[in-house]
């Protein structure tokens, strides 16, 4: 056992190091939060005008109003005097003094329709940003001119459907709703950390096999360590690893929520709806059988790829026989992605139990509650079988493959070496 | 360290890949203490014959003995063992790399520290401890290589091939050592194809062909035993007619040296006598020790190269 926790030591330690695990673990945040910035910073950009935009009001009615709209907006605009001519700030556009100039009149007032005049069409946040500010003051303005605005007011704000649970008191609803959408994360989290772990971190597992077989470095390692012993300790190393980075990632996450807590706490009105917030947590519950389903799932298709690793000559043979576990990992997860959105149809709840898709396709069910809890033990034993039987033929292939250079092997060879080893 | 008993025992052992033969009937005991060599030229069977003692390939028939039992891993943790196929993990720093072996072989974490670092000054290569192994030269490489088998002081040392691919410096350095490792009570035996290394280290051959046995034999008894009387003479100034002797069969000039086949029956001392006789004055009379490579090929013919394909395993 001592010699396995070497081999998982080597394992985790060489992979933790490599250039690769470093760039994809901090350079995955560091994307998307640079792509983030960039995106934001250009949109920012080419919204500081150089020059003044001003404003004129034929109505009367607006104009200040839009000043201070536009200037929450972000827009620094200068409000011409009443009676300036059009032809002047033309004029001033033309000669470049003005970048642009924005016109309110009779039809502003009732139709929110307005003319940006300039020598160059505004930006799509621009007419964006102008259109609502200045939609939203002339509403403003009609409204208070109607009799019973307020409740008109209100209808604009977009009504609302509110639900009154039949049978359940209204904290035991407020629960209810607040497990489905807990379930509802957790599943859909938990599913993508399966999926990946899977998909990844198997394949570097085969990845790892492959290379201590290429370079021969294997019969001296075997030599002294039984090969379920190395193979045991190339899969929890990688597994390690792979656990490694995921926690780096929700620890990234943790990072910015907690950056972004001191606007929640300012947003949220009283401390009730923070607490509130706590309950989406998911309980320890839904974290144990994720932590079960991810043992299992990772597992079996790691000893897998081993095998298939062990099999191969080259990483190109792998790519071609790896193919199968690569669709079987594939299929659920698409399959899942159909019923979150809501194409719950129950005959896939039995399509869940095969042991292949479990834990891509069990899991979220588990948590979403959408099975009944009879079927999730069922496929948690199914599962750990089908880990047996799996890692027993995994490690037969593994012991003879890593000592052989020859062709990979037919799948008559592949029962023999079964069979035989 | 000292044992007793045999240390390896093959009885009747056959091993095949296919429609290949690698090994057949094969017998062999190895004794304590002893520096064994196995010999013979490429493809005739040796790795097999060393992977069936390191319990890596199984007989097909016969039986395989390590200290006195089946090649289990506590058997074998008790051997270290150079492979032919010489791997290492080429991303992994030199130090690294050797505690791991040190680990996997049960040598505590610092205590195969210590020892690598020992190993490392000693053969020249502390400066690149903290290197990765891929930035070494082959050489050095296989210098890593020999101190990651010996890191678990074995008492046993299976060699496959030791010496290729090293300059005939560093053959030295690894020479000397093998030497100091059977001072010190180890057993140790390496497969060469080599037969003037074989004949400078070994106290006892085995010699392979075609995947059988040939010879099985201590070194100096062989020797003697396949001596054939020829002697070599050589003399100041002009040479007699040496061909012309009574009692010499055939004349040969080995470069100032003339080797005379004495005939049937004649022992040395009368050529000796005869030299003498002739008032030449004589710098030299050897009697000729047969050297390995003809005494091989006086059982086996000249080592042939067998195809050998393989489908599970080399078997070379």
């Amino acid at each position: 056992m001592k010699q396995v926790w070497s081999v998982i030591r080597r394992e985790y330690v060489e992979r933790v190091k490599t250039r690769a695990f470093i760039l994809s673990t901090l350079g995955m945040p560091l994307l998307i939060i640079g792509i983030m910035a960039v995106v934001g910073f250009v949109a920012v950009l080419s919204e500081q005008s150089e020059r003044q935009i001003a404003l004129i009001d034929l109505n009367g009615q607006l104009g200040e109003r839009v000043q201070q709209a536009l200037d929450r907006a972000g827009y620094d605009v200068e409000l011409a005097a009443p009676g300036t001519d059009t032809e002047d700030l033309d004029q001033q556009v033309l000669d470049e003094e003005l970048e642009a100039y924005i016109v309110l009149d009779d039809t502003t007032a009732s139709e929110a329709v307005f003319a940006y005049r300039s020598k160059e069409p505004p930006g799509g946040v621009r007419s964006q940003l102008m259109r609502s500010a200045i939609v939203e003051e002339v509403v403003d303005l009609r409204l208070g001119q109607l009799e019973d605005g307020e409740s008109v007011r209100r209808l604009f704000q977009g009504g609302s459907l509110e639900y009154e649970p039949v049978g359940l008191d209204e904290e035991e609803a407020e629960e209810a709703e607040a497990e489905r959408i807990t379930g509802m994360i957790t599943g859909i989290a938990g599913g993508i950390i399966l999926y990946i772990m899977m998909l990844a971190y198997g394949a570097q597992t085969l990845q790892s096999v492959l290379e201590e077989k290429q370079s021969r470095v294997v019969e001296l390692v075997v030599s002294s360590l039984r090969p379920w012993q190395l193979m045991l300790g190339k899969i929890v190393g990688v597994g390690a690893v792979g656990l490694t980075q995921v926690a780096i990632w929700i620890g990234c996450v943790a990072l910015l929520a907690g950056l972004a807590l001191p606007s929640l706490i300012a947003a949220a009105s009283d401390f009730e709806e923070l607490a509130q917030f706590r309950q989406y947590l998911p309980g320890p519950g839904a974290v144990l059988l994720l932590v079960v389903f991810f043992l299992l799932g990772y597992f079996l298709y790691s000893s897998l790829f081993a095998a298939v690793g062990a099999m191969c000559r080259n990483l190109q043979e792998a790519g071609q026989t790896q193919a199968p576990l690569i669709f079987l990992i594939i299929i659920p997860f698409m399959l899942q992605m159909m019923t979150f959105q809501g194409n719950n149809m129950q005959w896939m709840n039995w399509v869940a139990l095969f042991p292949f898709f479990s834990p891509i396709m069990m899991y979220p069910r588990a948590v979403m509650g959408d099975v009944p809890a009879w079927m999730v033990a069922v496929s948690i034993v199914l599962m750990a079988l089908t880990v047996w039987g799996a890692a027993w033929v995994a490690g037969r292939i593994y012991k003879v493959g890593i000592l052989s250079q020859g062709n990979r092997p037919s799948p008559r060879e592949l029962i023999r070496w079964i069979r035989e080893a | 360290m000292t044992q007793n008993g045999t240390v390896v025992r093959l009885s009747g052992v056959r091993k095949t890949f296919g429609a290949h033969t690698a090994v057949d009937d094969f017998d062999l005991k190895i004794e304590p203490g002893t520096i064994y060599g196995l010999l013979g030229p490429n493809g005739s069977g040796k790795t097999t014959t060393i992977r069936m003692m390191m319990g890596i390939l199984l007989p097909d028939s016969g039986a395989v003995e390590l200290f006195g039992g089946a090649p289990d891993f506590a058997r074998r943790s008790r051997v270290g063992y150079l492979p032919e196929e010489r791997g290492v993990y080429e991303k992994m720093k030199v130090l690294d790399q050797l505690v791991f072996f040190g680990e996997i072989r049960g040598v505590g974490r610092s205590l195969a520290r210590t020892r690598a670092e020992e190993w490392l000054e000693r053969l020249g290569l502390s400066e690149w401890a903290s290197k990765k192994v891929q930035a070494l030269s082959k050489g050095m490489q296989q210098k890593v290589q020999f101190i990651s088998t010996v890191l678990h002081d074995p008492e046993l040392l299976i060699l496959d091939e030791p010496f290729s691919g090293l300059d005939p410096i560093n053959q030295d350095v690894l020479e000397e050592i093998v030497l100091e490792e059977k001072e010190r009570g180890k057993t140790i035996l390496f497969s060469t194809h080599l037969m003037e290394q074989a004949e400078r280290l070994c106290e006892r051959v085995c010699l392979i062909s075609r995947s059988r046995k040939v010879l099985d034999d201590d070194l100096r008894e062989l020797k003697r035993r396949e001596r054939t009387g020829v002697v070599a003479v050589e003399f100041e100034g002009e040479a007699p007619p040496v061909a012309t002797w009574p009692g010499v069969s055939e004349v040969e000039e080995a470069g100032d040296a003339l080797h005379l086949t004495p005939q049937d029956g004649v022992l040395p001392d009368e050529i000796l006598a005869q030299v003498v006789a002739g008032g030449v004055s004589l710098r030299r009379f050897e009697l000729l020790e047969p050297r390995l490579h003809e005494i091989f090929v006086r059982h086996a013919g000249e080592p042939a190269e067998d195809d050998a394909p393989s489908q599970t395993g080399g078997a070379s």
